[in-house]
């Protein structure tokens, strides 16, 4: 019993972390990366809470297609954040 | 990344603290089912012969609610087209690619998710998953593919965004004809069981949703690689075409 609600607490705040790595980066690409894993997270947190069909559709989209878009957008502009503005 | 390793502490930290918390005060997770609940557990395999509830909610007691949802979701890719369009035909170049092992590699992994892409939406019926993960599974083998092969590759072969958005419309067309198919017997649109047989030969379908979800697969694949075709088109030709900056 103590286990789920352990990774539960674990991969929730882990997403937390990479949220604010996210929004902090400036290198876009690393942002991504860091999109990638939060959306990992909450991946887990969907399978430990027996949801096994949102997981999968999940992973696919989040991880997968969302982060594969991302960086075919930022291919088309500019990989770093501008500093100081 | 000083403050990374602070939050890292403190993701330690406080994900100890529910362990405190259990071992203090007795936590008892609710394993009853509410009435909603025990309705789809005992009544799915009777009235859509699936085993799998999720399935039978998405495709059969709310049907025409995902149908809605996939047109919607075809409308938005049809839009993208619209937008990245180009008039002139994509000029061959050289096929550069990345490095022969990037390449082996990914042709391995572009196997392996494309098998087990189509077990998930083949499976849907039965198991957890359905035609939509596995469309956008299948995509990502796309999506692998424009950047260590180039989008060359793929247009070479003939796959362009426009027949995938043509095959896109086959395989929603097809959707909507099993959809629309009950009504010549004068059954509301949508049904399932009352129309489509439960089983064929010694396989289960369960009627209309392994239907369903095998053209939802084509359909969702299609359309998504074609948003990794278009997408991957160099900027350059979109300047080109508009006539502005040296390019």
């Amino acid at each position: 019993m103590i286990l789920p609600l352990l990774i539960i607490a674990v991969s929730a705040l882990l997403s937390l972390v990479f949220v604010y790595m996210a929004i902090t980066e400036k290198d876009l690409l690393k942002a991504v990366a860091f999109s990638a894993g939060q959306s990992i997270c909450y991946a887990i947190l969907l399978q430990v809470m027996a949801a096994p069909d949102i997981a999968m559709t999940y992973i696919a989209v989040s991880v997968g297609l969302y982060s594969a878009i991302l960086l075919f957008t930022i291919s088309k502009t500019e990989r770093y954040e501008e500093v100081g503005k | 990344m000083r403050s990374g390793y602070v939050a890292m502490a403190l993701v330690v930290i406080a994900a100890l603290l529910p362990l405190v918390f259990v071992s203090v005060v007795p936590v008892d997770v609710p394993r009853a089912l509410r009435e909603l609940g025990k309705y789809y557990v005992l009544n799915t395999i009777k009235d859509s012969a699936s085993p799998e509830a999720v399935a039978a909610v998405v495709w059969d007691y709310r049907g025409l609610d995902t149908i809605y949802e996939t047109v919607v979701l075809y409308l938005a890719i049809v839009g993208g087209l619209a937008i990245f369009r180009i008039s002139r035909e994509v000029a061959k170049r050289a096929i550069i690619g990345l490095t022969v092992l990037t390449q082996t590699a990914t042709k391995v992994i572009a196997l392996l998710i494309a098998t087990i892409s189509s077990a998930i939406a083949l499976h849907g019926h039965l198991t957890p998953g359905g035609g939509f993960p596995g469309g956008s599974a299948l995509a990502i083998t796309s999506m692998l593919i424009v950047p260590v092969f180039s989008v060359y590759s793929l247009l070479e072969r003939g796959i362009t965004s426009t027949r995938l958005i043509a095959v896109r419309g086959l395989a929603l067309t097809a959707l909507g004809l099993v959809a629309l198919l009950p009504v010549i017997r004068g059954l509301e649109i949508v049904t399932n069981q009352r129309f489509y047989p439960a089983g064929l030969g010694p396989f289960v379908i369960s009627g209309s949703i392994s239907m369903y979800n095998l053209f939802e697969f084509f359909a969702v694949a299609s359309g998504f690689t074609a948003v990794a075709i278009y997408l991957s088109i160099p900027e350059e030709l979109y300047r080109a075409e508009l006539g502005v900056g040296g390019a």
